[in-house]
Order: C-alpha cells, then sequence, then structure tokens
C-alpha cells in the first residue's frame, strides 16, 4: 500500500510539474493562435463571417437538441498479465465502424446511438474474441476489455475478414494506404531511427527519393506536389538532414494516411497526394515515461492524465547528438597547428498535444510541433551558421450537435523557414526564405439517413513568403547587396462531398472544390469535381473509380528533384498559373482466404502548368526570380498499381507492386520543348514487407524493395576548354545533350530486423531493436559520376598535362549497416 | 552552394574509403562530335582563336602530338570583321604550351583598343558548314584600390581587400581571378558576379586571413558581356553537375551557331590586372 502511495504521490508531482510547464507552453501558442484568429477575422471576406457567424447560430441552436450518439473510448489488455494489447480490432457491426488498438491497448470509437444497445466484438491474434453489449446513449462510455489468452503460444484466430477489410471493400475512397507508427516501429530502419515516411515508401505507386532519403514521388508527381499535413497544418519541408530523416518522431505520431488519388474534397492545395499525419494524444488513464537510445539521437516522451479519463497531455522530443562528439574533439585539438574544425551540426524535434473533454459533446485538442536543424562552422576564415525549421501548431474544436450534425473546426499556424549566415571581419552575409501560413478549416458533417452522408465546409488560409532574402555587405554600409520578394495573399476554399448508398451494390460520392487565390489584385479561381464510385460484385469482389481534379497554388523551386533546405516556396502569380492535375482511377477490391486483402488500380493523371527551372537557373542573384522559370506539362500513367495486404495473423505484411511511366514536357526554355523522363521515373517499383511475431517476447521483421533504374541527366560528349591567360584549361567539360536518357542501374535492397521485448518485475517495459540495413550489402547507385584521368606530357617539348582516360564511377551510399536502439516505457 | 560542395567532397572521401565507390561500365547515348570556337579578341593582342572539335564522352584520348591532332580543327577558313574591314585568320599553331593558351588560327593584325566596337566571326569548314558569332568590346573597369589588412589578432597574416565601383545604370558582369605568388596555377578565387543586387555600386573582393609577408596577390577583373558570363557559367553548371548529385547541370550556352552546330565563345577580353606584395 505504501508503495503504491508513493507511486501515486511522485505521479501526481509529475503531472503538476509538466501541467505546469505545459500550460506556460499552451498559453504561448493559444495566444498566437487567437491573435492568428482574430487578424483572419478582419482579414476574410464577408462569406468567411458570414460562414462563422453560422456555424456559431447552427452550434447554439443545436446545442439545446437531444443528442443520441455516444464516444466509446477504453483501453484492452491481456486478462492474465494486464498487458495492453495493440493492433487488436474494435468493431461494431451494427454501425459498421472499426478501430484498431495503439500500442497502451486504447481505442476510440463513435456510435450511432439509434439502438437501445450494440454489439461491440473484440478480436486479437492468439486471444479469444469477445464480444460486449454497449449501450450507447447519450452519456459516453469507457470501457475497460481484458481478452483471455487461448493458452497457448499465440495461434492463428480466424477472424471474419469483412471486420478488418469492410472499410476497405465498402468504401468508395480508393488509392488510400494507412499506416501506423506502431507498424513502422517494427521494421528495421536506417541506424535504428524509426522514419513513418520511409516506411510509407514501401506502398505501391509511391517512389522513393534517392537512397536513405524520405522523398516521395506519388503516382508521376513531384515531392513538393505531395500536401504534408500534421494535424491539419501544412508542413512545408518534413526533413532533416537534406532529407535522410523525416521530421516525424515516430513516438509522438499515431498514423498517416497517405491519399495518391480519389482525393476527398476537402483535400486541396497539392497535385499528387496527401500525407495527413495524426499525432498521438496522451493517455488518458495513466502517467508514462518512455523513450529510446539510438545510434544518432535519443527521445524522450511524457504523457499522462491531466484529469484522469477526460483531459491528458503528451510531450515529445528526440535530439541527435553527434555535435556534442564534435563539439568535444575540438575542443581537445584546439592547439593543433591546421587542425581543421569539424562542423557542427544536429536537430532536434518537440511535439507537444494537449486533450480536453469539455463535454460528453464538445472535444479540444492542441498541438504542436516545433523542429530545426543547425550547421555551425568556424575556422579562420568563416563564421557560418545555416539553420531551417518547421513550426506547426493547431487548435482543433469537435463538437457533436446530435446524431444527425457535427462539426469541426480548426485553427492552424506552420511555418517554414532557413537562415544562412556567415561573418567577416567588417563584412556580413545573409540570406534566407520563409513561408508561413495561418488559417481556419470549419467542416459540418450531416447524416440524414445511415445510407447517406454529407459533408461540407470552408478553408481559409493566409499565406506569406519571403522568398530569396538575401542582405550582404560591409558593416559600415559603403558596401551593401540585397534581393528578395515578399509576397501575401489568401488561399480560399468552400467544399461539399454527399457519400450515398444508391443500392445495396451501389456506392456514390460525389463531391465539389471551388477554391481561389487572392493576391495583389489578382485572383485564381478553380472547380475542383470529386467523384468515386464502388460497386460490389460480390460480397468479397469490389469495383472501384475515381475522377478528380486538383488546383496547386503554392509551387517549390526546386532543380534537382531533391529536396533541399534552400528550395524555395513561391505564390502563384500573373505569370505562375495554378498547376492542375486530372486523375482518372479504376481498381478491384477483392478480400480472399479471410485474411488477405488484394487491391488493383490502374490510373492516369495529366498536369498542366508544371514548373522548371531554365538551364542554369540562378534563383538568388536575380532580382526577377520568375525569368529562371519554365512552364509546361506532364502525365503519367500506370495500368497495373498491386497491393496483397495481411493485416491479422502472427504474420502480416504486404507485397506492392507498380508499372508506371512519367513524362514531362514542352517547356519552350528545357530539353528544346521536347518530352523527357523525369528523375523519378521508374518504371517497376516492388516490395515486400513481412513482420513475424513470434511469440510476446521476439518479433522478426523483413524488407524487399526493388525499383527499376531512376532516369539520369549524363553528359554525351566532351570538350577541352582553354579558358583566358592565367587561369588553367579544363580538359574535360561535359557536353549535356536530352534531359535523362539515362538509366541507373535497378535498385534493390534487404532490410531485416529483430525486436526483443523484455519487462521487469515493476511492469516496466523495455526493449531492444536490432536492424540490419541492406543486409545483402549491395553495392546501390546513389550517383555516378565520369572521373577523368590525367598524365602529363611533353609536346614540343613542354610538360602538358592532358587527359588519358574517362571512367564512369559509382558512388554507393550505405554497405550492410547494423544498429540497435533500446526502447524503453514506465 | 560551397556548403554543399564541401559536404559533398567530404561525402565522396569518405564514401571511398568505405570502398563505397567502384567503377562502372555504362553506354551513353550517341554523339556527334561538334566544332568548338575559343576567341578572346584582347585588345593589343593578336588575333587568335582555337577552333578545337570535341568527342562522345568515352572516346579515347590520344597522347602526345596526337592528342592535338585528335583534337585541332585544321583547314577552316577564319575572317573577323570589325569597322569595316575584315581579317583572315591564318591555320597557324601559335601561343604557350605550357599553360595550354594554344591557337590553330592568327593573325598578325592587333585588336583595336575601342571600346564599343563591333565584332562578326565567319568560320568556313573544310566539309563547307558554317560558324558564325558577333560581340562587342566592353570598356575596362579599373581596380579602385586594393588594401592590405593585418590581422589584430595574430600580426603574422593578412588580407587582401580589392575595392571596385561599378556603373549601376547599366547591367554589368565581372569574372574576379586572384592568385598568389604565381599566375600559372588553379586561382585561389575565381568566380562570376554581376551587379544586379548592388545598391551603392562599390564591390569588394577579399580573401581571409590567411596571407603571409611579401606573398604577392595576383588581382584580375574581367569586364564580360552577358554572353560570356551565361557561357563560363554553364561551363561551371556542366562541370558540378557531372559530380555533384544535388546539383542541376547545364547545357552549354555558346554564342556561336550555324549549320556547323558549333559550341565556343566569341568575345573581347578587357580586364584590369594588379599585382601586389602583402607587406
Amino acid at each position: 500500500m505504501e508503495k503504491v502511495g508513493r507511486g501515486k504521490k511522485f505521479s501526481h508531482l509529475c503531472s503538476k510539474f509538466v501541467l505546469k510547464a505545459f500550460l506556460a507552453l499552451f498559453c504561448a501558442v493559444f495566444f498566437n493562435l487567437i491573435r492568428i484568429s482574430v487578424s483572419l477575422y478582419t482579414m476574410l471576406p464577408s462569406l468567411l463571417r458570414w460562414f462563422a457567424r453560422t456555424l456559431i447560430i447552427v452550434g447554439c441552436s443545436f446545442a439545446g437538441a437531444t443528442a443520441q450518439t455516444c464516444l466509446l473510448s477504453g483501453r484492452l489488455t491481456d486478462a492474465d498479465s494486464r498487458e495492453p494489447l495493440a493492433g487488436a480490432s474494435v468493431y461494431c457491426p451494427v454501425d459498421n465502424t472499426l478501430a484498431i488498438t495503439d500500442d497502451k491497448g486504447g481505442f476510440s470509437l463513435l456510435l450511432n446511438a439509434r439502438y437501445d444497445s450494440v454489439i461491440v466484438v473484440f478480436n486479437q491474434p492468439g486471444y479469444h474474441s469477445l464480444q460486449r453489449a454497449v449501450r450507447a446513449d447519450t452519456q459516453d462510455v469507457y470501457l475497460e476489455v481484458a481478452l483471455e489468452n487461448t493458452g497457448h503460444a499465440i495461434q492463428e484466430v480466424v477472424v471474419e475478414a469483412n471486420n478488418l477489410y469492410r472499410e476497405k471493400l465498402s468504401s468508395t475512397q480508393t488509392s488510400l494506404s494507412t499506416l501506423t507508427a506502431l507498424e513502422a516501429k517494427a521494421l528495421p530502419a536506417l541506424l535504428g531511427e524509426v522514419d513513418i515516411i520511409k516506411t510509407l515508401q514501401l506502398k505501391p505507386g509511391i517512389i522513393p527519393g534517392p537512397e536513405g532519403t524520405t522523398g516521395l514521388f506519388v503516382r508521376g508527381g513531384s515531392s513538393d506536389q505531395n500536401l504534408v499535413l500534421l494535424d491539419g497544418a501544412t508542413v512545408y519541408n518534413a526533413n532533416h538532414l537534406f532529407g535522410f530523416f523525416s521530421t516525424f518522431n515516430a513516438d509522438a505520431i499515431d498514423q498517416v494516411s497517405v491519399y495518391k488519388g480519389g482525393f476527398p474534397a476537402h483535400f486541396g492545395g497539392r497535385l499528387s497526394a496527401v500525407l495527413d499525419v495524426g499525432s498521438r494524444t496522451g493517455d488518458l488513464e495513466d502517467f508514462s515515461v518512455s523513450g529510446g537510445l539510438g545510434l544518432i539521437s535519443s527521445r524522450l516522451t511524457l504523457e499522462g492524465p491531466l484529469q484522469k479519463g477526460k483531459h491528458s497531455f503528451l510531450v515529445s522530443g528526440r535530439r541527435t547528438y553527434a555535435d556534442v562528439i564534435t563539439r568535444t574533439i575540438n575542443h581537445l585539438n584546439r592547439n593543433v597547428a591546421d587542425y581543421n574544425p569539424i562542423p557542427d551540426y544536429y536537430f532536434y524535434d518537440l511535439n507537444a498535444g494537449l486533450h480536453f473533454t469539455l463535454s460528453p459533446k464538445d472535444r479540444l485538442t492542441v498541438s504542436s510541433y516545433l523542429g530545426k536543424d543547425d550547421f555551425h562552422f568556424v575556422d579562420d576564415n568563416f563564421d557560418f551558421d545555416f539553420d531551417w525549421g518547421n513550426t506547426a501548431s493547431t487548435a482543433r474544436w469537435r463538437h457533436l450537435f446530435n446524431d444527425q450534425w457535427s462539426s469541426d473546426l480548426s485553427v492552424v499556424y506552420s511555418r517554414y523557414q532557413y537562415n544562412i549566415e556567415n561573418r567577416l571581419d567588417g563584412f556580413f552575409f545573409r540570406a534566407g526564405s520563409t513561408v508561413q501560413d495561418a488559417g481556419i478549416r470549419a467542416a459540418m458533417l450531416h447524416l440524414p439517413h445511415p445510407r447517406r452522408s454529407i459533408r461540407f465546409g470552408l478553408d481559409a488560409t493566409n499565406r506569406r513568403f519571403d522568398v530569396a532574402r538575401l542582405n550582404a555587405g560591409s558593416n559600415d554600409g559603403q558596401i551593401r547587396f540585397s534581393s528578395g520578394q515578399r509576397f501575401e495573399g489568401t488561399e480560399l476554399a468552400v467544399h461539399a462531398t454527399e457519400e450515398r448508398q444508391i443500392s445495396a451494390r451501389w456506392r456514390l460520392s460525389t463531391g465539389l472544390r471551388a477554391s481561389a487565390w487572392l493576391y495583389a489584385g489578382d485572383a485564381f479561381f478553380g472547380l475542383e469535381p470529386r467523384l468515386s464510385t464502388s460497386y460490389s460484385l460480390h460480397p468479397v469482389w469490389t469495383l472501384k473509380a475515381s475522377y478528380v481534379r486538383m488546383y496547386q497554388y503554392a509551387h517549390l523551386l526546386a532543380g534537382t528533384g531533391l529536396s533541399l533546405p534552400t528550395d524555395l516556396w513561391y505564390p502563384g502569380t500573373s505569370g505562375l498559373r495554378p498547376q492542375i492535375s486530372d486523375q482518372f482511377t479504376a481498381g478491384v477490391v477483392h478480400v480472399f482466404q479471410e485474411h488477405y486483402l488484394f487491391t488493383w488500380e490502374a490510373w492516369y493523371k495529366k498536369m498542366q502548368n508544371q514548373i522548371d527551372l531554365i538551364d542554369g537557373a540562378d534563383l538568388y542573384r536575380t532580382p526577377d526570380l520568375e525569368s529562371q522559370l519554365t512552364i509546361g506539362q506532364g502525365y503519367a500513367f500506370s495500368p497495373m498499381e498491386l497491393e496483397f495486404e495481411k493485416k491479422n495473423g502472427r504474420l502480416t505484411g504486404w507485397v506492392g507492386y507498380t508499372l508506371a511511366w512519367v513524362r514531362r514536357g514542352d517547356f519552350p526554355d528545357v530539353n528544346g520543348g521536347r518530352y523527357y523522363a523525369p528523375r523519378y521515373d521508374a518504371r517497376h517499383n516492388a516490395s515486400v514487407v513481412a513482420m513475424y511475431r513470434q511469440s510476446k517476447r521476439w518479433q522478426f521483421t523483413g524488407t524487399f524493395v526493388y525499383t527499376s533504374g531512376y532516369a539520369a541527366w549524363l553528359p554525351e560528349g566532351r570538350f577541352t576548354f582553354s579558358d583566358i591567360p592565367g587561369v588553367p584549361a579544363q580538359p574535360v567539360v561535359p557536353v549535356y545533350g536530352d534531359r535523362n536518357t539515362f538509366r541507373y542501374p535497378a535498385y534493390w535492397r534487404l532490410d531485416l530486423g529483430v525486436i526483443r521485448k523484455f519487462k521487469t518485475r515493476k511492469g516496466a517495459e523495455h526493449d531492444l531493436t536490432f536492424s540490419l540495413y541492406n543486409a545483402t550489402g549491395r553495392r546501390n547507385p546513389y550517383f555516378i559520376y565520369l572521373d577523368p584521368g590525367y598524365e602529363t606530357v611533353l609536346i614540343a617539348e613542354q610538360p602538358v598535362k592532358v587527359p588519358t582516360s574517362i571512367q564512369a564511377k559509382q558512388v554507393s551510399l550505405f554497405p550492410a549497416l547494423p544498429s540497435v536502439t533500446w526502447n524503453f516505457k514506465f | 552552394m560551397r556548403s554543399t560542395t564541401g559536404f559533398v567532397l567530404l561525402l565522396m572521401v569518405t564514401l571511398a574509403a568505405c570502398d563505397l565507390s567502384r567503377e562502372v561500365e555504362i553506354d551513353l547515348p550517341e554523339y556527334t562530335p561538334q566544332p568548338v570556337v575559343e576567341c578572346y579578341l584582347e585588345p593589343g593582342q593578336p588575333f587568335r582563336l582555337l577552333l578545337t572539335r570535341s568527342f562522345a564522352f568515352f572516346d579515347p584520348f590520344g597522347l602526345d602530338t596526337a592528342f592535338l591532332e585528335n583534337t585541332l580543327l585544321q583547314g577552316a577558313a577564319v575572317s573577323i570583321r570589325y569597322n569595316g574591314t575584315s581579317t583572315m585568320l591564318t591555320n597557324t599553331l601559335s601561343g604557350a604550351y605550357a599553360n595550354g593558351k594554344v591557337y590553330n588560327y592568327a593573325s598578325p593584325d592587333t585588336v583595336p583598343d575601342t571600346p564599343g566596337i563591333t565584332f562578326e566571326l565567319d568560320i568556313v569548314l573544310p566539309d563547307g558548314k558554317q560558324i558564325s558569332g558577333t560581340t562587342t568590346m566592353l570598356p575596362k573597369v579599373r581596380w579602385d584600390s586594393i588594401v592590405v589588412q593585418r590581422n589584430p589578432d595574430d600580426t603574422l597574416v593578412y588580407r587582401v581587400l580589392s575595392y571596385m565601383t561599378d556603373d549601376l545604370a547599366t547591367s554589368n558582369y565581372y569574372r574576379r581571378v586572384m592568385s598568389i605568388n604565381r599566375t600559372d596555377t588553379i586561382p585561389e578565387q575565381d568566380f562570376l558576379v554581376t551587379d544586379a543586387l548592388n545598391e551603392t555600386g562599390l564591390f569588394v573582393f577579399g580573401t581571409g586571413y590567411q596571407l603571409k609577408f611579401k606573398y604577392r596577390v595576383y588581382n584580375t577583373l574581367v569586364h564580360l558581356p552577358k554572353e560570356y558570363h551565361d557561357f563560363l557559367e554553364s561551363i561551371q553548371l556542366a562541370l558540378a553537375g557531372s559530380e555533384n548529385p544535388f546539383q542541376q547541370p547545364s547545357p552549354i550556352k555558346s554564342n556561336v551557331s550555324g549549320s556547323a552546330n558549333p559550341i565556343g565563345i566569341f568575345t573581347c577580353l578587357v580586364y584590369d590586372l594588379d599585382s601586389t606584395t602583402v607587406r
């Protein structure tokens, strides 16, 4: 009893301390959000104000209505050990709603409360499935459910296929992949650094960027055509360390959904994909500390209830520590002559979230993200700083009016910024860019009938760009260079979607998004129809099709197709019309042997107003940045995007394959206007992901990825450039012809992983995660360069250095790389 | 870009150490060799032109005299017209082999020192195909001053600051070349600048505190026509693009054209050279 008392006291003290810290942090966040909201309110046109007033009036009028919907939440545990059961399914057959438990066994499910009580089914491999009747009246329900173990090593449990795959079979949604942080954590990772975005690269239809990076090229789109949302706030550069790691700390993330096509009307602003990343909310019941020590970074997460069962907090941080080592080395060598100091580099992420259950009908969540990379170098000639990072905050209020109406209101803020600074004695150089969003999103959901739903809403975002801001000169002001442009505009959208079950077999979703970009007296409008349908041929066979049009009003100016922190975001202007895409998708979904989901999709995408840099573009030394751009078209298609997926049992995973073509062209200043394959045009892309849970303690994982050769622009010819007196000749100058006519060798890689879980007598959990990246040690091509060899010969009795040979050299980035990470939770 | 290049160099060294760089055999697309023109009209110097040919990337190099024979494009008719006169450049080998400055067409006439004058180049190759180009001589821009400063924290090292004044009324392009102690090695600094972002008209180029007593610093300031600037920039990008995966390559931007499908540059070379001894 005494121990329990001390534990409670400690937990209470921690909660109080964390609460105080977070109140201070979130007061600041709230203040900013309120300030943004006020400025938005005064800025937005009368339509928005009308909408906001209407929402408030509607909210007030419905507040008195009798609500008949309830939120079922709770926790699923092992009946013997009381350990939480993660990845279990919680299914309500009457409402056809499904939830999967998180790593703490937590779940939540919105139930339609037309019935006095409903049956909810709990399933977990290795456990007896359990049915519970839940009284779904006006009050939210919280359940503690324990499942009985089958008594021996985990066995296959036949789960009705419809439970897990019903959503896939019945929904009109096409081209959607979902991945949980739990899955990402189980898979082997480069240097042990779990990255949910890199795991997404294993899904069909997504071509990964260069080796080891987080680049995603979705269905022929470039990486800037992906809308990355963290709790609804746009993340403009979701990368650390030149794209080798994403900004998403898996400890703070719940799951990510990637829409490759069939976009719902409430998403817009990018052509090719939506990555909807959702943060975890803190545990409503218990205070916990978790984290991990890895090769390059460490993580720590604190979470727990602020008021048990109602309010919770979560804070999670990650930081690399290579700079601690390099600073020590530099310090030890500070007196060594001619020692070249090692530059400092680190990155960190900080996620924080608050969750409030204000009433049975009102939920408020506030989440915030702050991440930064910092590179610093000092020697006799340089005092150089380069930092970049994202900030994103969201406050989201969900309100349930009654069993037919609910609302969802978010205020979002996001900012991406990079700064470069160099100081010399008497002189300085500063450069940077910023893109900043402040906006609101309001939506109403109406369920007039079990077979019909309507969603409509409005998005308004004030967006500011500080592009290629540069200042340089002497401290006395005699010498001064400057450039940069500032843009500020508003992106507006109203959207509505109706989903209707027309017959027992046929469902149709009809949506329309009307978007606009208002900037400096110019206005660009776009009508974006969204149609998708499903037809059930058989209980386990469904045909699907969709058509979507997307508009993109913010453009990334990047030359190499790689994601660099210095890439510039630039707004639509009279010279840069919105990018437009039209995508058609058709496919089939099939569930077989009750465990396997098969999806086949074919798609065609046409893209207009594509942007490229002219050859030799210089975005920093020109006052007119648009003169460095050229506008063209593009298209991509795939007759075959396949996925076999198994979500339950001891062995889970998927196999994916995509056959696709991508082309860009009609750029007046690039490639003579001829069409060419962009760098990320890979004909074949295949992946195999397997997770095998051998026991409670041991789990084995493996991934295999194959991508046929990327397109590359290599020189076709060479010449000798003599140059002027005083400057040595260049014996080998490459001559580049048509773009991307060369193909790299195919890329393939096998990664293996083992997880060993431990549990202490006091109940603390920890595990060791072993990863072997590139297990076969294959030398995959990162890039190929051409390397001339030279000899000095006598010509007319004078020694002259002449080239004698040229070799093509392939650089690979990673050999077989083992890593181990220790994760803990108590 | 400098930081990116440094990162890439460090990366390549590290990868080589890990045996992650290896020779591979690749097939490049078919390439038809092109004539290459380099002609720098330097006031007071004879008219000289280098006419060579390009090669498919993996074509073998010739050694000794075969190298020049393979490279030089001989037997062309070359003429340059200016101010109503025309000078023929005969097919003669001249120049200094040691620093690589060889010309295979030359005229005894000297280039006039008249800013604003326009020159027109005509070349007819032995197969009848033609090359033409035009350039205009720019005025020389001189260094205002070269300042030597001693490091206040370490009196044994110095830096040199080179000042110049630009005419902001016109768009100007410059190439700054700085060498230490000798001019026949790779320069310490060699870069292109424009005045597009300059607000005061004053430029300064500097070294770090790296120079020692009695070092000799050669500062060259070349005033470039835009087409010469673009040509040099495209060469830099072509070189960088073949070595650096983060750098987009560029085709060569030439100011010569014609049925021979040439690449190259025909330009005036107007520069101010200063040599300063550190003391």
